[in-house]
């Protein structure tokens, strides 16, 4: 056995074992010793600033958290002149900080400094506050600065600057009175700040603070200035000592508890999966709150989770179901919109079939949801036509990996991606799609020397930060891919061991890979032939190598054949079974994960087992009672041509907006068009509803409870954190109404109940139960029986009969290309602060008013050779439809290369552009390949990006707050040495 | 064909149904908590008879402006030392020796008593005092003073 190297430290006499290296107040929070400390937060590590923690180590006043553990070092932490140097820090921070806690809106339990000088006992303020000579700055939507209550411990810079690394807040430490300051020191509004509102989260006070919160929280704060000025002030005189000020302030935080609601949930945006409390007051969301037990995101938020939650208060909501009669809809009861639908269903079903009814899940319903609309499919209509919008974006990357490596998700955590030794992302924009998952890179990559490739068309954000960055031919990726891996094997650097031991299918894959040679890859992709070769020696060379995708990959003609490149590539370089590599196509919504792994799929069952095995479906005819049909059904892109075709008369789409996001909508709603019965399930009345014939108003995450499964394949429980808007339902009630009509009576009284259906169905999710998944609990599947979960995968072998991957053949051809008619290539894309079709991120005034719209991407040569200004007014044609928008010049794209945010439903809805062009595997819509040309109908205008769009910020890298610049100032002395020197 | 549309003709409740259905879901709550109800109306009953209701029901339509007078009025300067005082107050009762505090005022009581049956107009010598200091009660009073003399003065 290894001897553990043992470091024993004595605190206050007493021994105790410390991890070798061990930060020294981390070590004093595990024992009884009471330090104080606020700068100080587990989750940013120590920044140094406050000078509270001061403690006696071997005989010298030093900080507790700028201090490694060494084996026989002596601490004491209660002697006298430790306890006044730790008093002078306290008194420092109230120089700092007005303390009128019972009036302000942050005294909710949590405030870390009320909470250390209470707890230190400190009675009195020696030295008076001081105010500072700046305003508060109120100018942004969602938070605010008040540079008076500000102690500047810096925890808000480093978690900007480190842990989000957006690099907007610094604290000038050189001007006579030192503060935070965004970019140059401009206000919030006009800065490079995203909102992704940590600094809010780990400020240790009401400093930084959310703009939900105030005047809202407490039951005296929401007052007029003048009044609220008064009431400080009052209270600030009576408070001789702070025991009873604290003693009164505790009693309100207390009655604060009453009324505020905590509410754990998980973010209903993508697929990174956050997790934290929403505090709601009736229905108001007073703010979101991650912490760092949030297993995915820890204290992280991108500005949508922890600011986009106005969609569920807006005046668009539905709340009574809606009947088409004539030209109209009229709102009816429950009951009627239920019988209806349930007797229109049976008509049809009667008259043509059950295959002529198909039913399309969303990512934005539960698993239980998922699972439900399934079982309403085959259980209770008889088809298999069912499928959910992983259709439109990562059904690719699921099949690639099916072929190579048996499981179709992540290979391990957000953590492995953090951990690796190079991370290459290719076709993700990432920063933008996956802003808190991109942080854990950004972070890496910043300080701990994680190498990082991007293969883009754009020049985005991780781009401009990578080490190695190319941007490849549209849809040539599985080109180099190949090229690099055959060269890898040419050179006998890839990994033998692992191939023998754990690899089939070597030889003939290794005769596939004879046309992708350095040259064909260089010729092909653009990319030069020696940086290839480059690329390829390094990524042989590092030990770790996780791979993400997305979007840039899947959506197009050779989406699934591009991730099975990726997968080859991975397995050659024996860059699975072991923790901090992988594959990780990134999965785009909150649920698209769990929406496939639920069964909302036209060939699968819940755990993807196919409909045509028939000991599988027997296990289902058995459970539900009835004979389940074997063929696999329509997926979505068939259900839309089916309907074309005759083949298709009713079609049930819950939660999603079809009409918008779907390819060549003009061919979509004219499918809808055509149909005899069409029900649409949603928050709001969708592009989509408005072909309806029937809408039922379903309720969002917060109203209610269920799971959803993260790009880890990771399963968090959401609970209700409001009750459903009057007259809407959850999506599993609805459901199980309809069904309930139809004659099967399911009795499901919570969604705990269906998923230990799904649980003792499916062999892959056996473990999953709501007790195991209890408050911020997670399981990531494959979940054994006894709950034992695979945070990494494969570690014990792949899910195949002999436990070995295969390595796919593959080959090459590019039928796409731009031509003299269509001359330009649109590609499209996520931005960060809207989502998806827009639906509910447009319903934030505060982000809309710094994002009012979409915009077209236009390179400086392309301008400059169509005579084209900022502002610039184009219309857009293909061979499917024409789009409008206002133009953007910049250098994130090049050439005749136009980029598209898709957030925006109006007149520049990317998918008026796109055509039927499908991935040949799995029918997933080839969005990424549209040939455009382009008419100008102005020159010149104003820009679509507002100036106070953080686009237009200045960004100030740095690391951390830069401490030693406060120690370096005169008025500056150490609290332990001014305490030695005036004893 | 089924083209897209807007237009929604709103669910028209006639006013009486409405109130026929709130008023069942009122009956409803009510009957669940009827206990709570009853004693509820018992506790309004009694604020009406002390007259404290209409006074609850004034001051919260008007709370935000109360406080506001109250906070505004508190923070003139008049009363800054009464409410810094308040405080050190509370703190004094708490330092204060009561016990002996009681036997001390015991003691100023009974002087106060024995002072008021002697002659205010007549007068003490020097010789006078020598003398007292012979009487063990003044003597002792003597004793206290000059005992609680030294421990004021003592730093």
């Amino acid at each position: 056995m290894l001897e553990r190297e043992h470091t024993v430290v004595t605190i206050n006499e007493k021994e105790y074992l410390a991890d070798p290296g061990q930060n020294l107040v981390e070590l004093l929070n595990t024992t009884d010793e009471n330090v104080p400390q606020i700068c100080y937060n587990e989750s940013l590590g120590p920044i140094e600033t406050c000078d509270t923690c001061i403690v006696q180590v071997n005989g010298e006043m030093v900080r507790a958290c700028g201090t490694k553990v060494e084996a026989g070092m002596k601490v004491q932490t209660k002697l006298p002149h430790v306890h006044k140097a730790q008093k002078e820090s306290l008194d420092r921070i109230l120089e700092n900080h007005e303390l009128y806690c019972t009036v302000c809106d942050y005294n909710n339990g949590s405030c870390e400094i009320h909470n250390t000088m209470a707890e230190f006992g400190l009675e009195h303020q020696s030295r008076p506050f001081e105010p500072k000579p700046y305003n508060r700055d109120e100018s942004g939507s969602f938070y605010r600065y008040d540079p008076d209550q500000c102690i500047l411990c810096g925890r808000c810079v480093e978690v900007c600057q480190d842990i989000e690394v957006n690099e907007t807040l610094t604290i000038d430490w050189e001007r006579q009175e030192p503060r935070v300051i965004w970019d140059n020191d401009v206000p919030i509004d006009q800065s490079s700040c995203v909102n992704c509102g940590q600094c809010a989260t780990v400020c240790p006070c009401n400093a930084i603070m959310e703009k939900g919160m105030e005047g809202d929280a407490g039951f005296l704060t929401d007052q007029q200035p003048g009044i609220l000025r008064s009431m400080i002030e009052l209270t600030k005189k009576a408070e001789t000592g702070y025991g009873p000020l604290f003693a009164v302030s505790d009693t309100e935080a207390e009655m604060r508890e009453e009324r505020i609601k905590k509410t754990k949930t998980v973010c209903t945006y993508c697929g990174v999966g956050c997790s934290f409390d929403v505090w709601t007051k009736d229905r108001k969301v007073l703010k979101v709150e991650p912490s760092a037990q949030s297993p995915a995101n820890g204290i992280s938020t991108c500005v949508k989770g922890k600011f986009g939650w106005d969609y569920v208060n807006s005046e668009e909501r539905l709340t009574k179901p809606l009947i088409r009669r004539g030209d109209s809809f009229e709102e009816v009861e429950w009951n009627e919109a239920i019988a209806y639908v349930a007797e229109r269903m049976k008509e049809i079903k009667a008259e043509k079939g059950a295959d002529d009814l198909g039913f399309i899940s969303s990512s934005k319903a539960t698993n239980e949801e998922s699972y439900l609309m399934q079982k309403l499919s085959r259980q209770v209509i008889g088809t298999n036509n069912v499928d959910n919008c992983s259709r439109y974006c990562q059904s690719p990357a699921t099949k690639g990996l099916f072929r190579t490596v048996g499981h179709g998700g992540d290979s391990g955590s957000i953590d492995d991606i953090a951990k690796a030794d190079l991370v290459i992302t290719i076709g993700s924009n990432t920063a933008e799609s996956h802003p808190v998952l991109a942080s854990r890179i950004k972070r890496s990559h910043k300080l701990f020397g994680q190498k990082l490739y991007v293969f883009d068309l754009r020049k985005h954000e991780m781009a401009t930060r990578a080490d190695r960055f190319y941007q490849p031919n549209s849809g040539t990726d599985l080109v180099w891919l190949s090229a690099v891996t055959k060269y890898i094997l040419d050179q006998g650097l890839e990994d033998k061991t692992f191939l023998n031991e754990w690899v089939n299918g070597f030889d003939e894959y290794r005769e596939s890979l004879e046309p992708f040679t350095m040259d064909y890859a260089s010729e092909l992709t653009g990319i030069p032939k020696e940086e290839l070769i480059e690329v390829a020696e390094e990524i042989a060379s590092f030990e770790r190598v996780a791979i993400c995708w997305a979007m840039g990959v899947t959506q197009h003609t050779l989406g699934s054949d591009t991730s099975t490149a990726i997968s080859n590539l991975l397995l050659v370089t024996g860059n699975y079974m072991k923790p901090g590599c992988g594959a990780y196509p990134l999965r785009g919504h909150n649920n698209v994960q769990g929406c496939s792994d639920f069964g909302s799929m036209p060939n699968f069952f819940p755990g993807y087992e196919k409909t045509e095995d028939d000991d599988v479906r027997k296990r289902y005819e058995q459970a539900w009672g009835v004979d389940l049909p074997k063929e696999p059904g329509k997926d979505n892109h068939q259900m839309i041509e089916a309907i074309h075709d005759d083949n298709l008369s009713a079609m049930y789409v819950m939660g999603e907006d079809t009409g918008i996001v779907d390819a060549n909508i003009n061919y979509v709603t004219a499918a809808f068009e055509k149909l005899d019965l069409f029900i649409v399930q949603d928050l709001f009345l969708t592009k989509t509803a408005e072909y309806a014939d029937v809408v039922l108003p379903a309720s969002p995450s917060l109203e209610k409870e269920g799971t959803f499964t993260n790009t880890e394949r990771r399963i968090q429980r959401l609970y209700k954190s409001l009750d459903p808007l009057p007259g809407s339902k959850p999506d599993w009630e609805i459901l199980q109404l309809i069904a309930k009509e139809l004659g099967h009576d399911w009795g499901y009284e919570h969604p705990g109940e269906i998923m230990e259906e799904a649980a003792s169905l499916t062999p892959l999710f056996a473990g999953v139960s709501y007790e195991r998944l209890e408050g911020y609990n997670s399981l990531q599947w494959p979940v054994a029986e006894d709950g034992s979960d695979e945070p990494v995968l494969f570690l014990d072998g792949f899910p195949f009969d002999d436990k070995k991957a295969k390595l796919f053949p593959l080959d090459f051809e590019l039928e796409y290309k731009t031509t003299d008619h269509y001359d330009l290539h649109v590609n499209n894309g996520r931005i960060l602060e809207h989502f998806h079709e827009g639906n509910m991120t447009y319903k934030s005034e505060g982000i809309t008013r710094k994002t009012p719209n979409a915009w077209i991407e236009v390179s400086a040569e392309l301008a400059k050779e169509r005579g084209l200004s900022e502002g610039a007014t184009v219309k857009l044609f293909s061979d499917a439809g024409e789009a409008d928008g206002v133009v953007t010049i910049t250098d994130r794209v090049r050439g005749k290369e136009l980029y598209i945010p898709l957030n925006d439903n109006g007149k520049l809805a990317v998918n008026f552009l796109t055509d039927n062009s499908v991935d040949k595997d799995s029918n997933t819509p080839a969005y990424k390949e549209i040939a455009v040309r382009m008419e100008v109908v102005k020159k010149i205008g104003k820009s679509p990006i507002p100036s106070n769009n953080h686009r237009r910020g200045n960004p100030v890298p740095q690391i951390s707050v830069q401490v030693q610049k406060k120690w370096e100032r005169d008025d500056y002395e150490f609290p332990g040495n001014q305490v030695n020197k005036n004893g | 064909m089924a083209k897209a549309i807007r237009r929604v003709k709103p669910m028209e409740v006639p006013r009486e149904e409405q109130i026929e259905k709130d008023v069942s879901e009122v009956k409803e709550a009510v009957a669940d908590n009827k206990d709570a109800i009853l004693k509820g109306i018992k506790l309004l009953k009694a604020l009406e008879e002390g007259g404290t209701l209409d006074s609850a029901y004034a001051f919260t339509k008007k709370k935000k402006e109360a406080l506001g007078y109250v906070a505004n009025e508190l923070n003139r300067e008049q009363y800054t030392p009464l409410i810094e005082n308040l405080p050190e107050l509370i703190f004094l009762i708490g330092e204060l020796d009561v016990k002996s505090l009681r036997e001390v005022t015991e003691r100023m009581n009974q002087g106060i008593e024995q002072m008021n049956t002697g002659d205010p107009a007549a007068k003490t010598s020097v010789f006078d005092l020598a003398k007292a200091l012979k009487d063990p009660e003044i003597n002792r009073s003597i004793t206290m003073m000059m005992q609680f003399l030294k421990g004021m003065g003592r730093q």
